[in-house]
């Protein structure tokens, strides 16, 4: 009588394990099917990414941005002497504003009038210093 | 003791057998053996062979689970890469020079096309530059697999999948590219439609066995890393662009330029003018495209007596104050050597190399001794083929007996031919202190250099030789390329090109050498213009001191700031700056 209790727990286990490791079988299925759909999605994002990466190349290269900046802009190149070591800039200027002024904007406003700050000539090439 | 068995089990009560079936018994089993016993044995054999078997199964089932995943994935990835992934190339700042990019190729499989002449209609009407005729021929053939076409864009891929023909199908495959185009060409190299690498680079990196790694199979990750070049891309481009002005203007056949960091022996450009395009390459194999700064010899002119003087120096016979007669030409049998710049009179050291006298570099080259000269250059690496990272290169031409002839003609630059790429290593030798670095194209540290570097001359004559270029920019045949800010010295060369084996007056090879800064260099740079022409505004001349030396300027003035030297001014005259300053620091 006992064997046979025993048979029937011994078999309910058995039915119980195959159970559980069908179900981990199904998870593990599930799971590496997620797996491999990511993969695939890296995959199709390193490549869209590599994509990009040489269209940028090429839209960045030196050559075209030199054309673009000829055809488009006044820059020209810079001249050895604009450049400077930031150690040797000379002192601040002094303040526009003074300190005690009542209307501190109505001054910068009159400045900027009687200055006329469209001719100002930035940079500090003598002419005929650069090509 | 079988016997007792017997009567234990006869005393049991089991029936003695009869007597025939014990004779049978005894002779199948031999007398005396309990058949129980040995059924009970083979039942336990029985079972544990049982066992085994259904063991070995679980097993594999077991197996068959873990490993099915990796199988499937295999044969995914197998299924659409063919032309297999190469690692990106970038620069010394990361900018791309070749990459990677998935484009689909088209495919078809003839024994599934219903209708091959349909077919064909359809498919040439989509993509017109396919040929009828051979895609009919193509389909109707009896094979599993034909390639249509490769490399397809998107939208001929959509049409084509919008046909709806069985049998026809896509493939994504890597294709190269190369954003640069013509820029860096002659050192990234190129591939071929299967993604193999040809030239430069390319092939380089093929050598080193990412080829196997293709043939096993395993070069199909795009996780590869990538390799980085010394090159940077916009000195290159700066290069580029400079030389292809130049030859425009002095009409040359071909110009070159090359920049090498004397410290790390990286070339940081190099640029061979007129190049080919990466991404089309069949332009590659125009021998007028070649590489001249590594495939091409030339003769080097006076840029070789930089390292005649250098030698002079190093050998302890002579220093800057010794003087040479320059008042005769060399006579030499039914050679006849004289001075483009002739003074006529007795030269200095530095006036030797300021004027470019080849009367007196012959005569230093003839104190210091013909075979000693032959001995230094060889020491230079300017008689062996040099051997870099790309895969093309050209042995030197040198004479194959050395007389007293070959070392005075050799001392100015005539007689021994030479890769540039070499002239620049053993003049780059002379600048940075003495050490002879072979060039790479690859990114070095300094402190990788001087692993592998050789010491070839004093330090002290180093800073002579900085000296003389320096002086030769300021008062001498190079003073066209003193730039302001930058402290650059230089040396002229002009050889006259030998034409059906006469040295020609008019066809020239001009070449120029730059050193920035002159009192702690760091870069040297190379033009070199293949037969440039006079100009009116070079007064017709078409020597390297009005055409190879302006573009060295008009480049350094465009590199420097890229290369981070800083400017500075009012530096004084090379004997103060560089001789009386390390007379100071010794």
């Amino acid at each position: 009588m006992i064997i046979r209790i025993v048979h029937l727990i011994v078999v309910c286990l058995f039915v119980a394990a195959a159970i559980h490791v069908y179900q981990i079988k199904f998870d593990s299925t599930v799971e590496a099917e997620r797996l491999a759909k990511i993969r695939a999605e890296i995959k199709r994002e390193r490549n869209a990414i590599a994509a990009l990466r040489s269209e940028w190349a090429r839209l960045d290269t030196p050559a075209r941005i030199q054309d673009l900046a000829e055809r488009y802009t006044k820059l020209k190149q810079a001249d050895a002497i604009q450049y400077e070591d930031l150690g040797r800039l000379p002192e601040r200027p002094p303040q526009i504003v003074p300190m005690d002024a009542s209307d501190p904007i109505a001054v910068i406003i009159e400045n900027a009038e009687g200055g006329g700050d469209s001719d100002i000539t930035t940079g500090s090439v003598p002419n005929g210093g650069a090509r | 003791m079988n016997r007792d068995a017997e009567t234990a089990s006869r005393t049991n009560g089991s029936p003695q057998p009869p007597w025939h079936r014990r004779i049978v018994q005894g002779l199948l089993y031999g007398s005396g053996v309990d058949r129980d016993k040995k059924a009970k044995a083979r039942l336990g054999l029985a079972m544990v062979a049982f066992a085994a078997v259904y063991l070995v199964i679980g097993a594999r089932l077991v197996l068959y689970a873990v490993a099915q995943d990796a199988h499937v994935a295999r044969r995914a990835v197998s299924g659409d890469r063919v032309a297999t992934s190469r690692p990106d190339i970038l620069d010394r700042n990361g900018e791309i020079l070749a990459s990677d990019v998935m484009t689909p190729s088209l495919f078809a499989e003839p024994r599934r096309i219903i209708d091959a002449d349909e077919a064909s209609e359809l498919l040439t009407a989509v993509i017109p530059d396919l040929d009828e005729p051979d895609v009919r021929e193509r389909l109707s053939s009896k094979r599993g697999f034909v390639w249509l076409k490769r490399e397809i864009s998107a939208k001929q891929q959509k049409e084509v999948h919008d046909l709806g023909l069985p049998g026809v199908g896509f493939l994504t495959e890597n294709k190269r590219v190369y954003p640069n185009g013509n820029e860096a060409s002659h050192v990234v190299g190129h591939v071929n439609v299967d993604n193999q690498g040809i030239a430069g680079i390319e092939k380089w990196l093929d050598g080193r066995g990412l080829a196997d790694l293709h043939r096993a199979g395993f070069a199909s990750d795009n996780n590869q890393r990538p390799i980085e070049l010394a090159l940077d891309l916009r000195v290159q481009h700066a290069m580029h662009d400079e030389l292809l002005a130049a030859r425009a203007k002095f009409k040359a056949i071909a110009a070159a330029g090359l920049v090498l960091d004397v410290r790390t022996g990286e070339i940081v450009s190099m640029v061979s003018v007129p190049d080919y395009d990466s991404n089309n390459p069949k332009q590659a194999l125009d021998p007028t495209r070649i590489n001249r700064l590594t495939t091409g010899v030339y003769e080097m002119g006076s840029t070789f007596k930089a390292l005649t003087i250098g030698m002079g120096l190093d050998s302890g016979k002579m220093n800057l104050s010794t003087t040479f007669d320059a008042r005769m030409p060399l006579r030499y049998g039914r050679f006849h050597i004289s001075d483009y710049h002739a003074q006529n009179r007795v030269l200095s050291i530095p006036e030797i190399f300021t004027y470019s006298s080849n009367i007196g570099a012959a005569r230093v080259a003839l104190r210091v001794g013909v075979e000693e000269h032959r001995a230094f250059l060889k020491k230079m690496g300017q008689l062996d083929r040099l051997r870099t990272e790309l895969p093309e290169s050209a042995e030197p031409i040198v004479p194959r007996r050395w007389g007293e002839l070959n070392t005075v003609t050799i001392a100015f630059g005539h007689g021994l031919s030479v890769a540039p790429l070499q002239a620049v290593m053993g003049v780059a030798a002379l600048m940075n202190g003495g050490l002879l670095i072979p060039p790479t194209f690859l990114k070095r540290s300094e402190k990788e250099a001087r692993a592998i570097a050789k010491r070839v001359v004093k330090p002290e004559t180093s800073m002579q030789m900085r000296y003389l270029m320096r002086l030769n920019a300021e008062k001498g045949s190079a003073s066209k390329v003193d730039v302001k800010g930058y402290y650059v010295g230089g040396k002229t060369g002009t050889a006259e090109k030998v034409i059906n084996g006469r040295y020609s007056k008019t066809r020239l090879l001009t070449d120029f050498m730059a050193v920035l800064p002159s009192d702690n260099p760091r870069y040297l740079l190379l033009i070199m213009l293949d037969e440039p022409q006079g100009l009116p505004e070079t007064h017709n001349f078409a020597t390297a001191g009005w055409n190879a030396a302006p573009t060295a300027a008009k480049v350094i003035a465009r590199i420097a700031p890229l290369l981070g030297i800083e400017p500075r001014f009012d530096l004084p005259p090379a004997d103060r700056q560089i001789l009386a300053s390390a007379k100071v620091t010794r």
